[in-house]
């Protein structure tokens, strides 16, 4: 079993110290809801103008469509702000933490020495907002350790560290 | 000149259609019998191309050992394809026979190269004898050794009798289900005289006799060898098949135990080959990760022990899912639970058909905690070890959430540490004098 320490930075990022887990972006947040809203505006305009052409629909009908799609956007909007927060990750000594999800949770545990490649990647939105994502892949397809919504430097940064930790601590399948 | 032709040509087509004329009575037949005709002439004649052209790709295949020591292939009727096969790169060498290839004794060379995709080369046909040869020298340079080295000895250390194969495939439990629901409907039929059940009675009684006779002709002789480049596998009663399971680049054992099985001890053993079965899931992607088609749990241990000997499975602590996991997985929760040792992380998974999968440490990718909403309300999380596609699934499901967390954060560190002490993984390449993976 491993010392205390690594006890410590392995508990949810919730209950550990601020300076282990480092949390992304909230400009990731912004860059989400203009997706969600590219999303959907356009759908209800589509319902609404089917609401209007349509004959004979019952005002009840407009009515719980109305409240079901506002309930529905408004959820999104405020799961986004927290799927954004739940995202951390941590580096250790030999391995990288990435701990995410609200409903379904998540920690990934990604040794240097097994990385095989690290992706940067950052839409034109993203670029727009200067966010970029940061993306672990081992030689294991379910391996799945994304960090969305860091800032383009810290995002450079960390996937020179990561190269640089990976090539020194190799090795092979 | 190519008037002549053309006249040749004219003049040969009106013969033709002279004959066609002879033909005439085709016409006074079923059009039934007359589509079945021309269907069959045109298939024959589909066959005699693909004949042609098989000849021609086998004339056209030439292979032999260049200056450097590396295997070059020259391929190819249509686009021509010359290849070079670093023989240090070389995984495995197996010798096949397909059935007819079988019924002329002649035979197709594989050659397994280190890599993602198309890493596969197939040298066909040879006679038998050739292929052995080529084979062994091609073995014997990929070591490291003068190219007339006698092969290695192998000594076999399993087989499969035919008359446990039979009764595996039948004590399946599709199998038996069919053949009862095959003899329920004949019941019926026969008590109540309506015979339209027959018909059903035909595809639930034929298609598991199928499946039992095909599958028996393909691991019919089922025998496992050991020899200095892994262990070779050989297999089939009418198509022969050998493969060579390189133990340095097995990541996870998997022991399946159907539930009619268990009554015997019997187990069947799937393996995950790093590069191996990822390019599709077909049959034979199936075949290529099998290890042992049925053995006694003992045998089948003994035989992992061969490829993985630190991998032991006996002694292992283990931590089982927590009594309210019921409530998540009301059938296998009794049979979840999470061991490992100094050397082996293992799980086991499954009530009807129980899994018992297990790697060494060091072969850990990475390692995952997850808790999906149902979990979280029970308190209840899985851990998996991530490792290289293939038939082995490695998840603790639904532990308690707190000693998942705990086990995760043990197999990190005895990845870690796996690695550092692992030494099989350079079997093969230390051995063949190439460091540089």
């Amino acid at each position: 079993m491993a010392g205390m320490s690594t006890e410590a930075a392995f508990t949810s990022p919730d209950k550990s110290a601020p300076d282990t887990w480092v949390r992304v972006s909230p400009k990731l947040v912004t860059a989400r809801r203009i997706v969600l809203l590219i999303w959907a505006i356009p759908t209800l305009a589509a319902l609404g103008v089917a609401l209007f052409l349509l004959p004979n629909v019952p005002p009840f009908v407009v009515i719980a469509l109305a409240v079901v799609a506002v309930v529905v956007f408004v959820w999104a909007w405020w799961l986004i702000g927290r799927r954004v927060r739940s995202y951390a990750y941590s580096e250790r000594a030999d391995d990288l933490l990435v701990s995410s999800g609200i409903l379904f949770r998540r920690l990934v545990i990604v040794p240097y020495g097994r990385m095989q490649l690290v992706d940067v990647k950052a839409g034109p939105i993203d670029r727009a907002l200067g966010v970029t994502s940061v993306q672990l892949h081992t030689a294991a397809a379910t391996t799945d350790a994304a960090i969305p919504g860091l800032v383009p430097d810290v995002a450079a940064d960390l996937r020179d560290r990561l190269a640089r930790r990976g090539e020194s601590r190799s090795a092979g399948l | 000149m190519g008037g002549l032709a053309i006249a040749l040509g004219v003049s040969g087509a009106a013969s033709i259609i002279d004959r066609l004329e002879a033909l005439r009575f085709l016409a006074f037949l079923p059009p039934v019998l007359n589509a079945i005709a021309a269907i069959a002439l045109i298939a024959f004649a589909l066959s005699i191309l693909v004949a042609a052209y098989q000849y021609l790709a086998w004339r056209a295949l030439s292979f032999w050992i260049d200056d450097d020591g590396d295997l070059r292939i020259q391929s190819g009727v249509i686009t021509r394809n010359l290849r070079r096969v670093q023989l240090s790169r070389i995984q495995a060498v197996d010798v096949t026979q397909p059935f007819a290839a079988r019924l002329f004794s002649m035979a197709v060379v594989v050659v397994e190269v280190a890599g993602q995709s198309d890493s596969r080369v197939q040298l066909k046909f040879l006679t038998l004898t050739d292929a052995r040869e080529i084979r062994r020298e091609v073995l014997a340079r990929s070591a490291g050794l003068s190219g007339d080295t006698q092969e290695a000895p192998q000594n076999i250390v399993a087989t499969v009798p035919p008359g446990r194969l039979a009764g595996s495939l039948i004590l399946r439990l599709s199998t038996v289900g069919l053949l009862l629901a095959t003899a329920v409907i004949i019941t019926f039929s026969y008590l109540s005289e309506g015979w339209g059940g027959i018909a059903v009675a035909a595809v639930t009684g034929g298609v598991p006799l199928i499946l039992v006779v095909s599958e028996f002709i393909r691991y019919y002789g089922f025998t496992v060898a050991e020899s200095p480049d892994g262990l070779r596998l050989k297999y089939g009663l009418l198509r022969t098949e050998s493969r060579t399971v390189p133990p340095g680049r097995v990541q996870a054992i998997d022991y399946v135990e159907p539930f009619l099985w268990r009554r015997r001890g019997w187990a069947r053993v799937r393996v995950t080959i790093a590069g191996v079965g990822t390019e599709n899931s077909s049959s034979s992607n199936q075949q290529e990760t099998l290890l042992l088609p049925v053995a006694p749990l003992e045998q089948a241990h003994d035989i992992v022990s061969r490829i993985l000997p630190d991998l032991d499975t006996s002694t292992l602590t283990w931590v089982h899912a927590p009594r309210r996991a019921w409530k998540r997985s009301w059938i296998q929760w009794r049979n979840l639970a999470a061991g490992w040792d100094e050397h082996t992380f293992a799980i086991r998974r499954g009530r009807i058909t129980r899994h018992l999968c297990a790697l060494p440490h060091a072969r850990t990718q990475s390692v995952r905690w997850t808790q999906g909403p149902w979990e979280r309300v029970i308190d209840l999380a899985t851990m998996h070890v991530d490792i290289t596609p293939g038939p082995v699934t490695v998840s603790a499901l639904h532990l308690d959430s707190d000693q998942a967390r705990t086990i995760a954060l043990y197999q990190a560190d005895a990845a870690r540490r796996g690695r550092r002490t692992d030494r099989s993984l350079h079997w093969g390449e230390s051995a063949r004098g190439n460091e540089d993976r």
